[in-house]
């Protein structure tokens, strides 16, 4: 994946993107979680979600930088 | 002066009011540690990404931070997506009008405006998105406008810092002693469904005041519509409550049709009770079963887990007990009996499915498929207008003054006045709140130009400017816990950060900070002034005349919208529109009771009249009944379109003439006239009583056997 990827014309950086997908990869989790509940195992539940967001958005933004 | 209230907390009994000082204490003096630190982290962030105006994210820090993470993460979501929106229309109408300032801001004016409107039809922070929709084209353009070249790393940087300043202040307030709103949602949730059971178990005996039954009413409607409005900044905080949030708005559309059939069972007890006593006991005698189902007793009387079987028992047994006591009734009371028997057994299924999704969800497991339902609003388009028109003159009356005069900071003066003439257009005290704002801002800029000037050329590096500018600045969010200055402590946050213009280097320009300064105010004042030229119309008397006509229009739309979801949307308008007007009347005045007469009316006559139409679509009732029934229907919707003594007859008339029509054919097809027939009974009780808001319309018909 590029760097930068061109919107329009307007050059973007490839992490927003990758930033922007990983929100969405969230709310989808999220939806999934809270159908069923799953956050009443975790300690301190907005923590557990940041750091699900952090392990993806820096996997995600270490494949892109490989 | 707070850190330390735990031992006091748990014995209360020595000084009652200092533990309560102290716990008010504490949660501002959290809620103030929790915006300084989000502030300061934005603000490093801001300037280690090299962004322009670290004080742009600063400030949207301070206006997103809220004691409750809910109503962070909602407000910051639709900040977001303001921003967003308005950075690209700023940027397509640069990329239109680059070369031509007049027709620019004649556009940009006209889209201010708009959005501005769109504020005023819409609750909850949803109206937040528009504002900024609309003042964040004018903050990227106008700084722009000179050189329309530049307008694209405006409008880049104005969304980095916006969503910088989101995206910190919703982790700090998730994180960090995050307070629950889901809690507040759960607490207001559990006591709405206490009351609601307590009320319809404690009315047992039958009849009600009317001054209770209007408390009761109030009370209802603002259960339903504050739920709504918790439901949906919770969503935003938590998952779980995300994943059953269409469960929870069918939940409270339950409750609004169990609410409004509880009503008007008592109101024809009440009417009953004036005309027929012997059949108003014996419907009370019928409600008796229903009371005792919803009193299992030892604790758990508030229990939706063991009264929702105890009510499905209780439904079984009503209609043969209906039957037991309608043959102690001599047989021309029938009629009025059935239809109270209708009803009662309608409230005691609707008590079922209500009481039963409430425990499902307290339970805390989602099964089944989720169910997609709305809680429409009323709105009122002239208002809106009225809002639109005054954001236009003022934008562009600025606009013309600025580019008659060359003054340099009237860009300045023009944002301030933009942002605060839609912050405002939708508050019911505008001018209070302006005055407050700018006595806010006025010393929020003094408290700057202190911190600039003699505390800030001492220091270097970031943890001087945090010694520097802390003390000052955390008298603002401190200011806004403060229930008794509302917007003053808004007011200082912004005129503080605004002012102090951040920079790394750090700019020290006294003339530019007094220019600035100067604009600014004049920026608010304006706004000040626009909102004497075309006045607020939320809360005003004609605002309020104008909803009072919507809310009886409520039963033409009853009477003529298509029935698919009709009863969801006329439940949930109506109490909206109940509540818009409700919240701007004093209570206990004249205007208030009259209002409450006819809300309590319109719910009536509506809700029966849906029920009939409902009756006459479903089941093969004879032609002649239904052409009759639907003339009734008419009649009854002319009545609340223009309330009159003329159309009262009609409506009365043309229901008798159905009733008479129903009667005669209710022999060939018992089935399915013997419904329509109560429905048309109970809305001719309706019209009749003397008591409600139909009273002075009512003229006593004719006799019948007198005539001829």
């Amino acid at each position: 994946m590029p760097r930068e990827i061109a919107l329009a014309d307007a050059f973007v950086p490839g992490l927003l993107l990758v930033f922007v997908a990983c929100l969405l990869m969230l709310w989808v989790v999220d939806t999934i979680v809270g159908r069923f509940g799953l956050y009443r195992f975790v300690w301190h539940p907005p923590l557990f979600r940041l750091a699900i967001f952090v392990c993806m958005f820096g996997a995600a933004g270490l494949l892109l930088f490989r | 002066m707070s850190a330390v209230p735990g031992p006091s907390i748990t014995k209360p009994a020595r000084v009652p009011w200092l533990a309560a000082f102290l716990v008010e204490e504490r949660a501002a003096w959290i809620f103030v540690a929790k915006t300084l630190l989000a502030m300061y982290i934005t603000c490093w962030l801001a300037m280690l990404f090299q962004l322009e105006q670290p004080a742009t994210a600063m400030i949207t820090v301070a206006i997103v931070m809220h004691p409750q993470s809910g109503m962070v993460l909602a407000k910051s979501f639709y900040r977001a997506i303001g921003t967003l929106a308005g950075s690209l229309f700023g940027l397509a109408l640069m990329s239109v009008f680059p070369q031509q300032r007049e027709l620019f801001l004649l556009s940009l004016s006209l889209w201010v405006a708009i959005c501005a409107g769109g504020a005023t039809l819409y609750r909850n922070f949803a109206a937040y998105g528009f504002v900024l929709a609309g003042y964040t084209a004018a903050i990227v353009t106008l700084p722009a406008i000179s050189d329309p070249l530049n307008v694209f790393d405006s409008a880049v940087m104005r969304v980095s810092e916006v969503l910088l300043g989101i995206i910190v202040s919703g982790v700090v307030s998730d994180l960090i002693f995050p307070e629950r709103l889901r809690e507040v949602l759960r607490r207001s949730a559990r006591e709405h469904f206490a009351h609601f059971i307590d009320f319809a178990r404690g009315s047992t005996g039958g009849s009600i005041a009317r001054a209770d039954m209007e408390r009761a009413h109030m009370r209802f409607v603002r259960a339903a519509v504050q739920l709504e409005d918790l439901r949906a900044s919770v969503i935003f905080e938590d998952p779980e409550a995300r994943a059953r949030s269409s469960r929870m708005r069918l939940l409270n559309l339950r409750y609004m049709a169990a609410s409004t059939s509880f009503q008007s069972v008592h109101h024809l007890i009440n009417r009953l009770e004036r005309s027929r006593p012997d059949v108003a006991q014996a419907l009370i005698a019928l409600y008796s079963p229903i009371g005792k189902a919803l009193s299992p007793g030892q604790g758990r009387d508030q229990d939706p887990g063991v009264l929702a079987p105890r009510l499905a028992e209780c439904e079984d047994i009503l209609p043969p007990m209906a039957a037991q006591l309608r043959t102690s009734l001599p047989p021309e009371t029938w009629l009025e009996f059935d239809t109270g028997a209708g009803l009662l057994r309608r409230f005691a299924s609707e008590m079922r499915d209500f009481t039963a999704l409430e425990a499902s969800l307290r339970e805390g497991k989602l099964r089944g498929t989720v169910e997609t339902v709305r809680f429409p609003r009323g709105n009122d388009f002239a208002g809106a207008s009225i809002s639109v028109l005054r954001t236009f003159l003022t934008m562009s009356a600025l606009s013309v003054f600025w580019l008659m005069s060359g003054w340099p900071f009237g860009s300045s003066a023009m944002l301030l006045a933009t942002i605060f003439s839609g912050l405002f257009g939708a508050s019911a005290h505008p001018m209070s709140g302006i005055v407050n704002t700018m006595i806010g801002y006025a010393s929020g800029m003094l408290a700057g130009y202190i911190v600039t000037f003699w505390l800030l050329p001492g220091g270097d590096g970031f943890t001087m400017l945090i010694i520097a500018t802390m003390p000052l600045l955390m008298i603002g969010p401190y200011l806004s816990t403060r229930a008794t200055l509302p917007g003053v402590g808004a007011g200082y946050t912004l005129g503080f950060v605004y002012i102090l213009a951040l920079k790394n280097p750090m700019v020290y320009d006294p003339t530019h900070f007094l220019n600035d300064a100067i604009a600014q105010i004049v920026g608010l004042g304006l706004t000040a002034v626009a909102f004497v030229f075309v006045p607020a119309v939320t809360g005003t008397q004609w605002q309020r005349r104008r909803q009072l006509g919507q809310l009886r229009r409520q039963v033409v739309l009853a009477a003529t919208a298509p029935l698919e979801g009709l009863l969801y949307r006329f439940e949930s308008v109506n109490r909206d529109l109940f509540h818009q007007i409700v919240s701007h009347t004093a209570s206990g005045s004249p205007e208030s009771r009259s209002l409450l007469a006819w809300a309590l009316a319109v719910h009536e006559c509506g809700r029966a009249v849906i029920e009939l139409r409902r009756d006459i679509a479903s089941s093969n009732v004879p032609h002649e009944v239904s052409v009759c029934a639907e003339e009734a229907v008419r009649a009854v919707a002319h009545l609340y379109q223009a309330p009159s003594k003329a159309y009262w007859l009609e409506a009365d008339q043309a229901v008798e003439r159905a009733i008479a029509a129903t009667a005669g054919k209710l022999d060939l097809a018992r089935s399915a006239c013997q419904p329509t027939l109560h429905h048309l009974h109970l809305l001719r009780s309706a019209l009749r009583d003397d008591e409600s808001a139909m009273g002075p319309f009512i003229q006593l018909p004719p006799e019948p056997s007198h005539a001829s």
